[in-house]
């Protein structure tokens, strides 16, 4: 049972569900409540110990299904039992022997199919099979269970039978080698499929959030903003607690007096009184022509999940013009927004002097020192006239302005890109290509203005 | 080995139906994934997280546990800034401070007893323990469901609407069922209490919180137990028109509103239409209803153009 318990939770965790030791624990005991006779029962109970949100129990519930699907037919059988009792050790001791690797012709033949199961997984364990990562690996792990089985015996006592002339002999054995391995392959495929669905995803999840976004493919996209939700709850996790704790001020000691009036003007109770927190205005405008749309997606997408941490946000996007496109994200799914903004305002020359103006013109008075302005481009202008006048009001006006740039460093103010020129009015400047650089430089800027 | 399993595996699932039946006595109508949760949280000790949208039933469930094991039912209801003091325990300041002006006499008596300053220090030191003892004590909701003698319900309602820190406090009082307070010491409950919390899930529960409990997720009703819940608490109603609602609400269901009809709108729009006296469902009397299941205009905007095809299908 203890055997059973510990690879099923072992393939719930890689399944991207994290189960606790003390979550284990409680399993156990539920099993021992419970019995493992009633399938739809035991799934219930589970369910409550080592699933504990919606999506996870959704993963509990195909998990469950696929491994019970797999390992243990049926609960009913009863041999079964076996492979969870103490009698495991018993069965182990019977592998070890002669007995039953001479028997693999025998299994075969009178056996059902339980048995023959219960010998695979057997095998399996002790060929580690829970540790495949690949399916690449199916080849290898079907020839070291075989080899576990007693192929060595087998293929004995085929060359045997081939050196006496038993030809039909040897037709029979060689068979059942080939039944035998194509049983134990769809076993180890199974088992790829129940292990591995998710180390895969997690590798290329790693891949993506180094990936420049510039080169991501459209077929990702869904992995990736998935990636941004984590990664803007992580940082919504950080970043609430520590604007809690400063909204706290100093001892309000008249209120202080006046509450404890009732105690003949000993001071029991303490009021404190509130500091105002100036929430931060965040302004973002990004370029979301060609060159940089990707990277723009994003960062809006990764704004927009923020929005209960940075509730002011207001967000605009550009190539030649300026459009405002806070409501799309607001009002709509976060991918659809994203594609419609690109829609909208995406193709076209860059003209940064005029999304400027434009942005100076859609703010007016709604800048203050509260603000800060978040630009993201590569800088490149066409060789219009990048206006850095009115970058300069902008940057008067606000408590400072951040520039997001795709490109490397070293190609700042190459060709057409206007990048030099615009540092000098930028607080800070910076080179965010990647997933993992928008999170520090959102991480960042959390930092510093809550 | 195994036949020992197969006789407990039958008396878990008697007693799972045993709690099923008693639910449905007391007007509570569940399924046997609530019933099981019910019976591993009894069996195991464990407190119940239970989740779910608004109005299906969570905080009956407790009201109805609490009924069933005739156990007194202790609800704290949680906010932003519920602290300590409001679900622990409190100190009686006043009376403390009554009974010191009270007592001057007394003071006065036994300090003037004693000749030097150390002793008098002494006595009234003695006094300090008396002023700091369970008589002024203040027992609020949490320390009422510990102390309690033959254990009782204790339901912490909507805790995803505290705070952060509020959660980790509860975290000693749900696995180990003890307090401390600083001036008397570590309280133990003779009776482990059996807990519940619901959360409507405006926020994300801290995972120690949740490894501590079992997890129970509360769906909307099919349309066959929703039947039931309907038929067990408005008996009056007719055959016929319990089956159209249900199934016109579930429909309700299925469009993309702000807020869904829950069970308990259902069951207050069946009882209304029964005072109206209604046999069947007609679309014009069900747009005149309407507000009783759905609670903002642009829900009832949206699911206007689509309760005609509703009531339709209702009626197959």
């Amino acid at each position: 049972m203890v055997d059973f318990l510990r690879d099923f939770i072992h393939i719930l965790r890689s399944s991207d569900l994290r189960v606790s030791t003390s979550e284990s624990i409680d399993a156990m005991n539920v099993v021992s409540k419970i019995g493992l006779n009633d399938r739809s029962l035991l799934k219930d109970s589970l369910s409550f110990s080592l699933a504990k949100t919606l999506r996870e129990k959704e993963i509990f519930s195909e998990c469950f299904d696929n491994f019970f699907e797999e390992n243990y037919m049926n609960f009913n059988d009863e041999k079964l039992p076996k492979i969870f009792d103490d009698k495991n050790i018993k069965l182990g001791d019977i592998k070890d022997s002669d007995n039953f690797q001479n028997n693999l012709e025998e299994l075969y033949k009178n056996s059902d199919k339980t048995s023959l199961m219960t010998a695979m997984a057997l095998a399996a364990r002790d060929a580690n099979l829970q540790d495949i990562k690949l399916f690449t690996q199916v080849g290898m792990f079907t020839r070291k269970i075989f080899d576990e089985m007693g192929l060595e015996t087998l293929n004995n006592d085929i060359f045997q039978a081939s050196r006496d002339g038993k030809t039909q002999r040897e037709e029979e054995l060689k068979n059942i080698r080939e039944n035998l391995r194509i049983e134990i392959r769809d076993y180890i495929e199974n088992q790829v499929k129940l292990r591995t669905s998710n180390t895969g995803k997690q590798l290329r999840e790693d891949a993506l959030s180094q990936m420049r976004l510039t080169q991501a493919d459209k077929s990702d996209y869904k992995i990736m903003s998935g990636i941004i939700k984590k990664m803007a709850k992580k940082l919504i996790s950080v970043h609430s607690r520590r604007k809690r704790k400063s909204q706290r001020g100093l001892l309000d000691i008249r209120s202080t007096i006046r509450a404890n009036q009732e105690y003949e003007g000993i001071l029991f109770e303490t009021v404190w009184k509130k500091t105002k927190v100036d929430r931060p205005k965040i302004v973002a405008l990004c370029d979301v022509s060609g060159s940089v749309a990707n990277v723009s997606r994003f960062f809006l997408m990764f704004l927009h999940s923020l929005t209960e941490i940075l509730p002011n946000v207001r967000t605009f996007a550009f190539s030649n013009k300026a459009g405002e496109v806070t409501d799309l994200f607001e009002n709509k799914d976060i991918n659809i927004a994203a594609a419609e903004t690109l829609l909208l305002n995406g193709g076209g020359s860059t003209d940064y002097g005029q999304a400027f103006v434009d942005l100076e013109g859609y703010l007016e008075n709604n800048i203050d020192r509260k603000t800060t302005v978040i630009i993201l481009g590569d800088a490149r202008s066409n060789y219009g006239d990048p206006r850095c006048d009115v970058l300069k009001t902008i940057q008067e006006k606000s408590k400072r302005i951040l520039f997001l740039n795709p490109e490397p460093k070293s190609v700042w103010g190459t060709g057409d890109s206007e990048m030099l020129r615009f540092v000098p009015y930028c607080s800070k400047s910076k080179v965010c290509s990647s997933l993992f650089d928008l999170e520090r430089v959102v991480d960042d800027m959390l930092r510093s203005s809550i | 080995m195994s036949n020992n399993k197969t006789s407990s595996d039958v008396s878990a699932k008697d007693l799972i139906e045993n709690i099923q039946s008693n639910f449905e006595k007391q007007g509570y109508i569940c399924n046997t994934h609530i019933a099981t949760a019910i019976f591993l949280s009894q069996s195991l000790g464990k407190p119940i997280l239970v989740e779910g949208p608004p109005g299906v039933g969570k905080t009956e469930l407790a009201k109805a546990t609490a009924e069933w094991m005739e156990k007194p039912l202790i609800r704290l209801q949680c906010y932003e800034g519920l602290d300590e003091a409001k679900a622990l325990y409190e100190w009686k300041y006043g009376k403390q401070l009554l009974y010191t002006q009270v007592l001057k006499d007394k003071l006065n008596q036994i300090v003037s007893k004693s000749d030097s300053l150390e002793s008098s220090i002494d006595n009234l030191n003695n006094f300090d323990d008396i002023f700091f003892s369970e008589k002024f004590l203040e027992p609020r909701p949490l320390l009422k469901a510990i102390e309690s003698e033959n254990g009782s319900v204790l339901l912490i309602d909507e805790i995803d609407k505290s705070d952060d820190e509020f959660e980790a406090f509860l975290l000693e009082i749900l696995s180990d069922y003890q307090v401390s307070i600083p001036e008397i010491g570590t309280i133990k409950g003779k009776v482990k209490p059996i807990v519940f919390l619901t959360s409507n899930n405006t926020r994300e529960i801290g995972d120690a919180l949740k490894r501590r409990c079992l997890h129970l997720y509360i769906p909307f009703p099919d349309p066959f137990l929703e039947e039931k819940i309907i038929s067990s608490r408005v008996p009056e109603i007719d055959e016929n028109l319990k089956k159209q609602l249900v199934s016109f609400v579930q429909g309700l269901r299925s469009l993309d509103l702000k807020k869904l009809p829950s069970v308990s709108e259902t069951i207050d729009w069946a009882r209304s239409l029964v005072l109206l006296n209604i046999k069947t469902l007609e679309p014009d009397l069900a747009r005149e209803t309407l507000n009783i299941l759905l609670k903002f205009q642009t829900d009832i905007d949206v699911s206007d153009p689509e309760i005609d095809n509703l009531i339709e299908q209702s009626k197959k």
